[in-house]
């Protein structure tokens, strides 16, 4: 009983994280970043995702167009570095205003 | 294996599952990623990447085909990404199953092609639609219904609209495969050369004296013509399987002979089955020429499968040191 009910816990606060993901994502690409790079990023700022979900992720922005990539040789293996363009740039913005409206909201209706 | 194999072994499997266009760039961006990763696990273990930690790492990362999935563009999927090589491949064989088993009216003369292909040809792609209904229900009953991820156990419901779960990733499987099937054709090879040089014959010796055997007797034409190629290709291939399971590992030259010889005896055999008549006897002849009919059309599907999946060599980039 205890054991599905921390399950059910996990499982919503996964879905809680889930809506988030994208805006965390784009928050730490005003800096160019490489996936591994990005990953250590977000874990120590208190936001794991795992990799699994986070390279695919990368490629569906670029797709969509909000991220540019390019592949960069420094010290080490050629590794394809993301950045947000102007149209990424804007929507982070866009995102960020409403992500403060919806804190705001959040607490008025859970304090 | 070592790291490198290993790794690469991996993206060349995820990369055989997606689409062309997009196999090199993910593929070369995943290895750099899985390479760091296997560091970086390797470092917090306190000791140097080996095998054992990759495989570790990329079994985390996902099967091949779970990642590949991933990569799918966002949207409605009527059939799960990793099910589609699947469903192509049932299709194939059902499809070569039904003209196999109606085609013997043909060459025997019961129905001419125009009426076997309005009866029975063209219905055999019913069997498209009927496995892509099957695969669409069967990926809303695993959404709906998951696996439980502590006990890995499928809800019963799942048994209503069975499919095979997607098989593991071993690294070096496709090259232990290959050994073994190598190991295996080669005898079989040889005795169907030996059987198919003279079936009539052989029979003749194997049966008790006095049964009737001049309905494996082949006919004049092909055994003149068509059968010393058939049996030339057969016999190199015999030496080739032979070369393989000693030396242990298929080469990109063995490979490219296998695969030329491979071509050249299935497209002899078409040539066989719609050119001429292969036995004497019309019943003997039909019904051989459904049975290799059959093995002809999967061995099609294999071909091309072969060339897609050979075409599948993700690129090195030499780092910079």
């Amino acid at each position: 009983m205890v054991k599905a009910n921390e399950d059910a816990v996990a499982k919503l606060d996964t879905e809680l994280r889930r809506g988030a993901v994208v805006l965390a994502v784009l928050s730490q690409l005003r800096t160019a970043q490489y996936g591994y790079s990005l990953r250590q990023a977000l874990a120590q700022r208190g936001m794991p995702i795992e990799e699994g979900t986070l390279y695919p992720l990368l490629r569906r922005l670029e797709e969509q167009g909000v991220l540019a990539s390019d592949w960069r040789i420094n010290d080490g293996p050629p590794r394809r570095y993301y950045k947000l363009n102007p149209r990424g740039t804007r929507l982070l913005a866009e995102l960020t205003t409403n992500w403060h409206a919806l804190v705001a909201t959040m607490n008025q209706l859970v304090d | 294996m070592d790291t490198h194999a290993i790794i690469d072994d991996y993206i060349n499997n995820v990369a055989a599952k997606l689409p062309r266009r997009q196999r090199n760039d993910i593929g070369l961006e995943l290895r750099t990623l899985l390479t760091e990763q296997v560091r970086s696990a390797a470092q917090s273990a306190g000791r140097s990447p080996d095998g054992e930690m990759a495989v570790e790492v990329l079994r985390h990362f996902g099967r091949p085909d779970e990642v590949a999935a991933r990569y799918a563009p966002a949207g409605f999927q009527l059939i799960e990404s990793e099910y589609v090589p699947l469903v192509l491949k049932l299709a194939a064989i059902c499809i070569a199953i039904q003209w196999a088993v109606t085609l013997p009216l043909v060459f025997s003369a019961r129905l001419t092609f125009g009426e076997w292909w309005l009866r029975w040809g063209f219905s055999a792609f019913a069997w498209c639609g009927v496995l892509v209904l099957w695969f669409a229900a069967a990926g809303w009953v695993q959404r709906r219904f998951p696996v439980d991820p502590s006990t890995g156990a499928r809800p019963g419901i799942h048994w209503l609209f069975w499919v095979p779960f997607p098989k593991d990733w071993h690294p070096g499987e496709a090259d232990a495969t290959q050994r073994r099937a190598a190991l295996g054709a080669a005898p079989i090879g040889a005795l169907l050369t030996v059987l198919f040089s003279a079936p009539a014959w052989i029979l003749g010796h194997l049966l008790p004296a006095g049964v009737n055997t001049s309905w494996a007797l082949y006919d004049v034409n092909f055994k003149r013509w068509l059968l010393p190629p058939l049996i030339a290709l057969m016999a190199v291939r015999l030496v080739l399987f032979a070369t393989v399971t000693l030396s242990e590992r298929w080469r990109a030259p063995t490979e490219a002979i296998r695969f030329g010889l491979w071509v050249g005896f299935v497209a002899l055999l078409y040539w066989a089955v719609f050119g001429w008549h292969i036995f004497a006897h019309p019943l003997t002849d039909a019904l051989f020429k459904a049975w290799l009919l059959f093995f002809l059309l999967v061995n099609t599907v294999q071909i091309l499968l072969w060339i897609r999946r050979a075409a599948v060599r993700v690129p090195q980039i030499i780092e910079k040191r």
